[in-house]
């Protein structure tokens, strides 16, 4: 149990800076997910912790500690990789005991604990195996029980569960969120899948280019945006972006029949907002086909170019002109592909963001991100 | 429309021998390469068995009464189980040295990046191409500085060091395909370096390990120069230096003697090679001296 403090934490390689600046605070027990897309420096994060890669500067404290120099023995950490890493001339048994035998724990104490974790994540009946006699879903449980059994301060997981396929990811990501419940160990895990950082962490951390781009719960990160980049990565299918320009309390593109009106709670926003483009940002479910028949005159009218059919819903892409959308529907929509239909948006879910740094406008002023 | 039938089946019969010929003809070369290999081979183990005037008669033929005389003689005239213990002592020792001062130059070789990395590896293969001869009379030298000029710890130390660059390259080459992710892992469970090293590192170079013991095995137990120069005394002989004797008008007007000495000296590495045969033609090994 252990809280873990990055305080202006650098990564330079040469004069390559990978992470400029890096401070952030993840509580005692807390389940934090490092998202981003690959190069973002989330992995290079999580071995800076693990004390794989030497810190180039700043602070790293667990607990009440300063470990920035410390090998990763003494950092009382356990790490899960996504290739398992397990020992492959050894048993299950032995994977599991490694580290207790490096600390020269008595025989029949190690048996009891590895027995005991090995119980725990259901492989008790693989121990004498070696790993390559076992699937991947049970190899990242042995690889889970190797870290468990030490009772480390801080987990640290990267990608723990990307070469698992789709169904058994799924079932191993309830796992691990129940396994934290239980056990409630700080955990500090790395994922470039955004279902995953959305559906496991307390804390999200969205990080592009060695920057935190916003800390936040799962769902203050998916309403609530800190910038572009935030909106477009957290979400499944992105977030829909429209470069307009604003007139009033609207947002127009005369060319193309574009005229959308801006909610009430925007407006000051956009009235302190002096650029002439501003992007309007859309979830997919934040938008429908008006329903046939009341069909209202000042919505923007989109061809339908694409239905993709996923049985519980459809995925409408549309578009006109340069605008381009895709709208999360009912399954019972009956949009024809070559129609051009009038939209509807809801006002509550609208965001709006500067054209040229991409932040939230409803933000600015507030709490603009988390390491700004 | 019988014509065309014909003419498509025969073209069909055309087209398959196209697709066949190629592989008849290397077929066909891969036996003409195995005769020249263990035609001589055969030669040799058939004259051995002959008694001498059946070779005079007829130096191709087969052996009309087998006789396993000439062995006998051979073993008993050359005391060929001594030079034999020689010859295994030798080899065993020597790659064992060669392999135990190449593990950790070669590992550090398959994760470090040392300053001219580059030239230490291009000075280690210089070391592989050195023909034996350059480095003779400083290796005399050496050794008679040392006082282990004909004895068998002499020899067996410069077995081991001459073995050494190969086994650094068999070893660094195996070594690199071990995923640096289990290195990490062992380091997060706690491992020194050292531990790392021979808990984990070892072990699973074995595979490489046997393949380049093996290789040095069979290299010393064939070399001959060395044994030669460094060596005085008949008790110290390896079996290839003591074969010398065959040369001699005793042996060498009887074809079946020599015939006999050499089927027994390749023993030992016939079945060495039998039993790594697997080991050394699968592809961990070409895995491992490639990368």
């Amino acid at each position: 149990m252990a809280k873990v403090s990055l305080i202006d934490i650098e990564k330079r390689y040469g004069n390559h800076v990978v992470i400029p600046r890096l401070s952030a605070e993840i509580a005692d027990g807390a389940f934090v997910v490092l998202v981003g897309p690959s190069g973002c420096g989330k992995s290079t994060t999580l071995q800076m912790i693990a004390g794989l890669e030497p810190i180039t500067a700043g602070q790293l404290r667990i607990g009440d500690r300063d470990v920035t120099d410390l090998p990763p023995k003494d950092r009382d950490i356990a790490m899960v990789f996504q290739s398992y890493a397990l020992f492959p001339h050894l048993t299950v048994f032995d994977n599991i005991a490694f580290g207790l035998k490096i600390r020269r724990l008595s025989r029949s104490e190690i048996e009891t604990q590895v027995r005991g974790v090995a119980d725990r994540l259901r492989i008790e009946d693989y121990l004498e195996r070696q790993p390559k006699a076992l699937s991947g879903g049970q190899r990242q449980r042995v690889a889970l029980a190797r870290a468990l059994v030490r009772r480390p301060g801080v987990f640290l997981m990267d990608e723990p569960l990307s070469n698992l396929d789709a169904k058994l990811r799924i079932e191993a990501r309830s796992f691990l969120a129940k396994m934290h419940q239980e056990i409630q160990t700080t955990t500090v895990y790395v994922t470039h899948d955004q279902s995953e950082a959305m559906t496991m962490g307390d804390l999200i951390f969205v990080m592009k280019e060695g920057a935190i781009q916003q800390a936040a719960p799962p769902l203050e990160v998916y309403n609530n945006p800190a910038n572009m980049f935030v909106a477009g990565f957290i979400g499944s299918p992105a977030m829909n972006f429209l470069e307009l320009s604003p007139a009033g309390a609207r947002l127009v593109d005369p060319a193309n029949d574009f005229d959308i009106e801006v909610p009430e709670r925007l407006r000051p926003a956009l009235s302190a907002y002096h650029k002439p483009k501003v992007v309007v940002g859309l979830r997919p479910e934040a938008l429908r086909p008006a329903p046939r028949g009341a069909e209202p005159a000042g919505a923007p009218r989109l061809a339908i170019d694409v239905a993709q059919h996923l049985g519980h819903e459809t995925l409408l892409d549309a578009s006109r002109g340069p605008h381009r959308i895709v709208a999360r529907v009912a399954s019972a929509d009956d949009s024809k592909i070559g129609e051009t239909r009038p939209f509807l948006y809801d006002f509550d879910k609208m965001h709006l963001f500067d054209s040229d740094n991409g932040v939230n406008l409803a933000r600015v002023g507030a709490n603009a991100g988390a390491n700004k | 429309m019988s014509s065309r039938v014909v003419l498509q089946s025969r073209g069909r019969a055309l087209r398959r021998l196209r697709y066949a010929t190629p592989r008849i003809f290397a077929t066909l070369l891969a036996f003409l390469l195995a005769a020249v290999w263990l035609g001589p081979l055969a030669l040799i183990v058939i004259t051995s068995i002959k008694p001498n005037k059946e070779f005079l008669n007829g130096p191709f033929s087969l052996p009309i009464a087998p006789t396993l005389e000439p062995y006998q003689k051979v073993w008993e005239g050359l005391n060929f189980g001594a030079l034999m213990q020689n010859s295994l002592l030798y080899a065993t020792t020597g790659s064992a040295l060669a392999v135990s001062l190449a593990l950790v130059p070669a590992f550090a070789l398959s994760r470090f990046d040392p300053p001219g990395k580059k030239y230490i590896f291009a000075l280690l293969l210089t070391g592989l191409m050195l023909p034996q001869q350059t480095v003779l009379i400083p290796l005399y030298d050496m050794l008679r500085w040392l006082h282990l000029l004909d004895t068998r710890i002499g020899l067996i130390v410069v077995h081991g060091v001459y073995g050494m660059p190969s086994q650094i390259v068999i070893l660094r080459g195996f070594m690199t395909t071990i995923p640096r992710e289990i290195e990490k892992a062992a380091e997060i469970e706690g491992a020194t370096d050292f531990q790392i090293f021979y808990k984990v590192i070892l072990p699973l170079s074995l595979p490489g390990i046997i393949v380049g013991y093996t290789l040095n095995f069979i290299a010393i137990w064939k070399e001959f120069v060395f044994a030669l120069v460094f060596l005085n005394s008949e008790a110290n002989f390896p079996v290839t230096v003591g074969m010398l004797k065959l040369n001699s008008d005793r042996y060498i007007s009887a074809f079946n003697l020599p015939s006999a000495g050499l089927v027994i000296s390749q023993i030992p590495i016939a079945i060495l090679f039998i039993l790594a045969y697997r080991r050394i033609s699968s592809g961990n090994f070409i895995g491992s001296v490639k990368g």
